[in-house]
């Protein structure tokens, strides 16, 4: 019944999870497991693609807030790019636009990443 | 009508008595009827001192067959409900026939007929086979009547032991052998007294011997007997044996020493008979001799098939397990051991996942006989256990000394062989069952299906057991998430507060029995109200103790802050102690100035507030501000900024949680930002309560019956703009206008 998927790709050193559907209370498990999975294999420079995001939650919100503390400790940052509209409005109601990058697009997300990394 | 069913009804319970009752009566009196002639044929014999014509020898014939068909038909009656043990079946046998083979041979034996010179033991006519006394046709009678009983009870008898757990074969083999035995007789009907039978009668004889030989290895009885009835049975045969052969005797062959000459007097009596006799007694004689021998040979095992059977007995007991369904501990305890306790296995263990510690790592829960410090020494359990998850099947070591699993060199607890059984319950692998022996190659094939069937039916058990947990747990929380809803819903406001000049409306419900959802009023002032409504991230019981904690602040706090931001603040501070990391809360506070006749506000994340003011203008107040718990430190402060609004008469303040405006109708569409303010703009002129009210009553109309996916709450303030006493409601003036 689950209708969340995290989809994984890689460019260069920057790890780029592909939402797709919607992302509540059910469903952030398996977001939380996809940044497990990103910590354990090192990639603390994560974008997330918010193309196919459709709903997202508080608690899907909270993913996020519980792991960017440590990312950032290891020198990385979850950036978030290519948001619809709607999805947006729910981060930036939250404010979330003064606690994380959140741009338009997946290029100019990786593109945040380089000059601390070149 | 009635009569005549009460006729119906006598009718047939006499019917069923006379069948019950009256049937072997009739029987009997038809061999009484039959016999009586038969006698009298020999005394016209005696008289007239020659044989009979054909004609009346025929009628002699008949009689002598109805007489003793009837008897057969009426000892068949007489036994045929009868079941008693083999014992007391070959007991009865044996006592009877001893009666009977006495009565025989004392009257054998009484009154001979031995003058010098002729040699006519018997007393018939050496030459026309009449009979020469009337004590000879006395004689004649009591023993073939005494040997016929006794042939006819040992065939009905034998019948129930031969037929223990019959088959349509079994049940054939045995009709067929009857068949024949009464067919052989027959043939010999033409066979004058005395004289050998001929090549037919030969043939027929042999055919019967066959399927007496067939029958005669029916004895699947005696698996069933103990060692003590089985020695006691072989006594039985052979008495009996011995009784056959020298009492009723095989024929002419001179065995049958107790009754002298019984068999030449039964051919004179009638010689099929004598011919059924003689082949009744050799079906005896077989059949005890192949008991005797069977007994024989099955007595040295019987110890071994008792005590398997015992151990299947324990195991396969299901009631024992059963009843300790209440019990998880005792159920373990008592799985772990029956192996043991069964008298297959010197150890024995159960190894599960520990759900209690909620760890899937599998751990020995009870054991018997060895100690669990010893068992994670010597065994590598987890090794064993992941192979049987895969095969799931019964593991067996013959040898464990040289298994790579084991660790045997150090300690002395002999440990030879080592069987694992998997507990399955719903298709899973739940459990495993360990028995252990001191020898090797310890474990026999059946001891393996037996512990193997067993730890399936102990895995219902147990998966019972669990079930019934899971239910008890289950009740116990939802009685305590009712009591936590009503805790919860006592930390709401019971009612709205009164205050001259504004009406006021709110509501929450929640998706669950608790929620995240919070909404409360402070007084400040005569004129002076704060309202707050927020929201924890997440839903259930973690956002309920959450939401708890703010109505705790709010209540402590609002009171010490000046203005809405300097409250979020304070709150702020006060949250980020206990906040989880990814649990926040939007929150929006205002307060509401009489005196000043302003609203000021300010938002934490929170879904911002709708203000509709009477000339139709509807907007959102979108202040700045991130979530309660988002920030820990300066940035919070930083972010929030106030909106202060001027008020005038017909504003209309609305607070909301995001479960409003994300409420889905059956095909997906969100309620929205954009509906709601429409709605709102049309039912600007209703008080409060007419406002909220209208939303509630779209929200229901827009979702259609869909759940509530969401906790959701409403707080509706309308400033009506005639302060104090002269305060009427719409309607009212609507009454003085007209």
């Amino acid at each position: 019944m689950s209708n969340f998927s995290v989809g994984f790709r890689s460019s260069g050193h920057v790890q780029i999870l592909d939402l797709k559907g919607e992302l509540d209370a059910h469903t952030a498990s398996e977001l939380e497991a996809a940044i497990q999975k990103c910590q354990v294999n090192r990639q603390v420079h994560i974008v997330i693609n918010g193309s196919s995001l459709m709903y997202i939650s508080s608690a899907g919100l909270g993913v996020f807030m519980a792991y960017i503390e440590e990312i950032r400790e290891n020198g990385g940052d979850i950036k978030i790019a290519a948001l619809q509209p709607k999805v947006y409005n729910v981060f930036d109601l939250l404010g979330f636009p003064m606690l994380f990058d959140i741009v338009d697009s997946e290029v100019d997300a990786i593109g945040k990443f380089e000059p601390s990394n070149a | 009508m009635a009569e005549i069913e009460s006729k119906t009804v006598f009718l047939k319970r006499w019917t069923s008595r006379i069948a019950r009752r009256g049937l072997p009566l009739l029987f009997l009196s038809l061999f009484g009827i039959g016999l009586i002639p038969s006698i009298g044929f020999h005394f016209i014999e005696l008289t007239s001192g020659k044989p009979a014509g054909t004609g009346t020898e025929i009628l002699y014939y008949a009689c002598v067959i109805a007489a003793f068909g009837s008897l057969w038909i009426w000892m068949k009656m007489f036994f045929q409900d009868r079941r008693e043990s083999p014992l007391r079946l070959l007991w009865s046998v044996l006592v009877s026939g001893l009666f009977l083979i006495t009565i025989a041979g004392v009257t054998a034996r009484f009154g001979t007929i031995s003058a010098a010179g002729i040699d006519l033991p018997l007393g018939f006519s050496p030459e026309t086979g009449v009979p020469l006394t009337s004590p000879t046709i006395i004689k004649m009678m009591v023993v073939s009547l005494a040997q016929i009983l006794f042939a006819f009870l040992i065939i009905h008898r034998f019948q129930q032991l031969v037929l223990v757990k019959r088959t349509r074969s079994s049940q054939r083999n045995w009709y067929i052998m009857l068949t024949l035995m009464a067919v052989a007789a027959i043939t010999t009907i033409t066979k004058p007294a005395g004289d050998a039978q001929n090549e037919w009668q030969d043939v027929a004889f042999i055919v019967s011997v066959v399927f007496m030989l067939v029958n005669a290895f029916k004895l699947s009885w005696i698996v069933f007997l103990s060692f003590k009835e089985k020695v006691a049975t072989i006594g039985l045969c052979f008495v009996l044996a011995v009784l056959l052969i020298l009492g009723l005797g095989i024929g002419n062959s001179g065995v049958n020493i107790l009754v002298p000459r019984s068999f030449e007097y039964l051919e004179f009596y009638f010689v099929p008979l004598a011919s059924f006799v003689k082949q009744a007694s050799i079906f005896g004689i077989l059949y005890c001799i192949t008991a005797f021998l069977s007994l024989l040979f099955h007595l040295p095992t019987t110890g071994d098939y008792e005590q398997r059977e015992g151990e299947r007995a324990t195991m396969f007991s299901m009631a024992h397990l059963v009843s300790q369904v209440f019990d998880a501990e005792k159920l373990f305890a008592t799985v772990a051991s029956a192996p043991v306790v069964g008298g297959s296995a010197d150890y024995s263990w159960l190894a599960m996942p520990d759900h209690q510690s909620g760890s899937l790592q599998y751990r020995v829960m009870s054991t018997h006989n060895i100690t669990k410090e010893r068992l994670t020494e010597i065994i590598n359990s987890d090794q064993i256990i992941e192979e049987l998850k895969i095969s799931r099947v019964p593991i067996l070591v013959s040898r464990a000394s040289t298994d790579h699993r084991m660790n045997l060199r150090s300690g002395n607890d002999k440990l030879g062989s080592l069987l694992v059984a998997p507990l399955i319950a719903r298709e899973e692998v739940i459990g495993a069952l360990f028995a252990a022996k001191r020898v090797i190659n310890g474990f026999e094939r059946d001891e393996v299906g037996t512990i193997g069937v067993f730890a399936a039916q102990a895995a219902l058990a147990i998966d019972n057991a669990r079930l019934f947990e899971q239910q008890v747990e289950r009740e116990r929380l939802s009685r305590e998430m009712s009591i936590a809803r009503e805790v919860q819903l006592r930390l709401l406001p019971q009612n709205v507060p009164v205050m001259s000049g504004v009406s006021m409306a709110a509501s929450s419900v929640s998706a669950q029995e608790v929620g995240g959802d919070y909404y409360d009023f402070v007084r400040l002032g005569e004129k002076k109200l704060g309202v707050i409504i927020g929201d924890v991230s997440g839903k259930g019981i973690s956002a309920a103790f959450y939401m708890a904690e703010m109505q705790g602040i709010f209540q402590s706090v609002s009171r010490l802050a000046a203005t809405p931001s300097i409250f979020l603040h304070y709150a702020n501070v006060a949250l980020a102690e206990s906040l989880d990391r990814n649990i926040f809360i939007s929150a929006i506070y205002a307060i509401l100035d009489l005196d000043k006749e302003n609203l000021v506000i300010a938002r934490a994340g929170h879904c911002p507030a709708a203000v509709i003011r009477l000339n139709g203008e509807a907007r959102f107040i979108r202040t700045k501000g991130l979530g309660l718990g988002l920030d820990r430190g300066e940035l919070f402060a930083r972010s929030l900024s106030e909106e202060t609004i001027a008020l005038q008469p017909g504003d209309v303040f609305v607070l909301y949680t995001d479960g409003v405006v994300e409420s889905r109708s059956a095909d997906g569409e969100e309620y929205g930002y954009e509906r709601l303010l429409k709605l709102l703009a049309e039912h600007r002129y209703d008080d409060a309560d007419g406002i909220h009210a209208a939303v509630l009553r779209d929200l229901r109309g827009f979702m259609a019956g869909e759940e509530y996916d969401d906790d959701m709450t409403l707080v509706v303030l309308k400033w009506h703009g005639i302060p104090s006493d002269s305060f009427i409601s719409r309607e009212q003036a609507l009454h003085e206008l007209a």
